[in-house]
């Protein structure tokens, strides 16, 4: 893959240590961020966003440009400045005109999308009224309240880790160790979504 | 923590696509299935939204600390030593462009002409005791009445076509009034009938050709001045100096 642009040194580096895990992925992600966060004084000085806005549509294209290194859909046509530029300035087009017009929060595509759109129509149909239902808010309050241990490994998985990312992250001795934690984790997180 | 285990495999993709059809219709047919799985992924949601909301949260530390430091917003801004930096450099290519315009930019002749003009031939020098129609002239184009000035000199010529004090002076009313052609007459006229080592008429030829300024002027101007300068003649200093400015 050819990055165009005139920083793409700097960018391999960057695709580089996004494509690992644990701390270098951690680098990588704060790079990222330190590189171009002077984008935020763009989106507070020509969308007229507050700082805090200006501050989370940054974050929010950050984790976005992340997310398609991670997935591999970024293909390098553009500079990762070019890229995240434009993904930064549709978030502050977004929320200027939410400012704009009062209206609600902008909404934010399920992140489960990839995994409904592998059953058929009529499956993710039934699921996603029942998700409709779903009280996300207690659930990601119960989160919280898992211990250090659980809450971390559920959040690698969701952040695509494998089990043998995990063992290896966790220092645990093997991915079937994780994989059955793993699901102790999640059922007792249930146990705990369902008390009340 | 079975059905869980066994919905964990299905989005693992560890199963065969008949294993994937059967988990497809327990998902239509068992309503406590469907809910399990529903659950599994409200939460792999909820740990991404967290996941998103503590690198969010270290990115906040991050762009703390950068403020702190006086970069993360302004991390491509320039420090104030900088600034004073490109301002100086500024401040020094401003005095050398300026510079260039006012003293080395070859100026534009026609311009250069009209500055001549202004200085040397505001007005002309009177002849003390003298009260025929050349003083009159005189008197009149000091007074700014050049086409009547025109006039006596145009009077004086046809009295006497050679009359050179009268030509010159005719060449350069015709010059202040702009007539250029008629101007370039006299001058000419001028040089065909003197000695050009005493009288100006090539240098004024030059100047109007100059202050006229049409295609190939400003050339021909060029080798007359040169040539006064190479001959050493009338007005050589005056010749000179344009020429350094062209």
């Amino acid at each position: 893959m050819a990055i165009r642009g005139s920083n793409s040194e700097k960018d391999w580096q960057i695709i580089g240590l996004l494509r690992q895990r644990g701390v270098d992925k951690r680098k990588g992600e704060e790079s990222l961020f330190n590189e171009y966060a002077y984008f935020i004084r763009d989106g507070i000085r020509k969308h007229r966003l507050s700082e805090d806005e200006a501050f989370d549509a940054y974050s929010d294209s950050v984790l976005a440009v992340i997310e398609s290194i991670s997935s591999e859909t970024f293909q390098g046509n553009s500079s990762l400045k070019s890229y995240l530029y434009k993904i930064f300035h549709n978030k502050c087009v977004d929320l200027f005109r939410k400012n704009a017009t009062n209206k609600n929060s902008v909404n934010r595509a399920l992140s489960i999308d990839e995994e409904l759109f592998r059953l058929s129509d009529k499956s993710r149909s039934i699921l996603q009224t029942l998700i409709e239902k779903a009280d996300w808010k207690v659930l990601k309050e119960r989160l919280e309240q898992l211990g250090d241990d659980c809450r971390r490994m559920l959040l690698l998985w969701s952040d695509s880790y494998s089990d043998k990312e995990i063992a290896v992250v966790m220092d645990y001795k093997t991915a079937n160790v994780v994989k059955t934690s793993r699901l102790r984790c999640l059922a007792k997180l249930r146990q705990l979504y369902h008390i009340e | 923590m079975e059905s869980l285990e066994y919905i964990d495999a299905y989005f693992g993709g560890e199963f065969p696509p008949e294993e994937a059809s059967r988990f497809e219709k327990r998902i239509q047919e068992d309503p406590g299935f469907a809910d399990e799985v529903a659950y599994y992924l409200g939460a792999l949601s909820a740990a991404r939204e967290a996941n998103r909301t503590e690198r969010k949260k270290r990115f906040r530390e991050l762009y703390k600390e950068g403020a702190g430091k006086g970069r993360t917003a302004t991390v491509r801004r320039m420090g104030s030593r900088k600034w004073l930096t490109v301002a100086a450099a500024a401040a020094v290519l401003g005095m050398i462009v300026l510079a260039w315009l006012l003293y080395m930019r070859p100026a534009d002749p026609a311009r250069l002409a009209e500055r001549y003009i202004q200085q040397n031939l505001a007005s002309l020098p009177v002849k003390m005791g003298r009260t025929d129609r050349l003083q009159k002239g005189i008197d009149l184009y000091n007074s700014g009445k050049f086409t009547e000035a025109l006039r006596q000199y145009e009077g004086l010529l046809r009295s006497d076509s050679l009359d050179l004090t009268a030509l010159n002076y005719a060449g350069i009313v015709s010059l202040r009034i702009e007539n250029y052609d008629k101007a370039l007459d006299y001058f000419i006229k001028l040089q065909h009938h003197t000695d050009p080592r005493v009288n100006p008429g090539l240098f004024y030829e030059a100047l109007t050709l100059l202050r006229r300024n049409y295609a190939g002027d400003s050339d021909h101007a060029k080798q007359l001045l040169r040539q006064i300068v190479e001959k050493e003649l009338n007005k050589k200093a005056d010749a000179q100096e344009l020429l350094g400015k062209l």
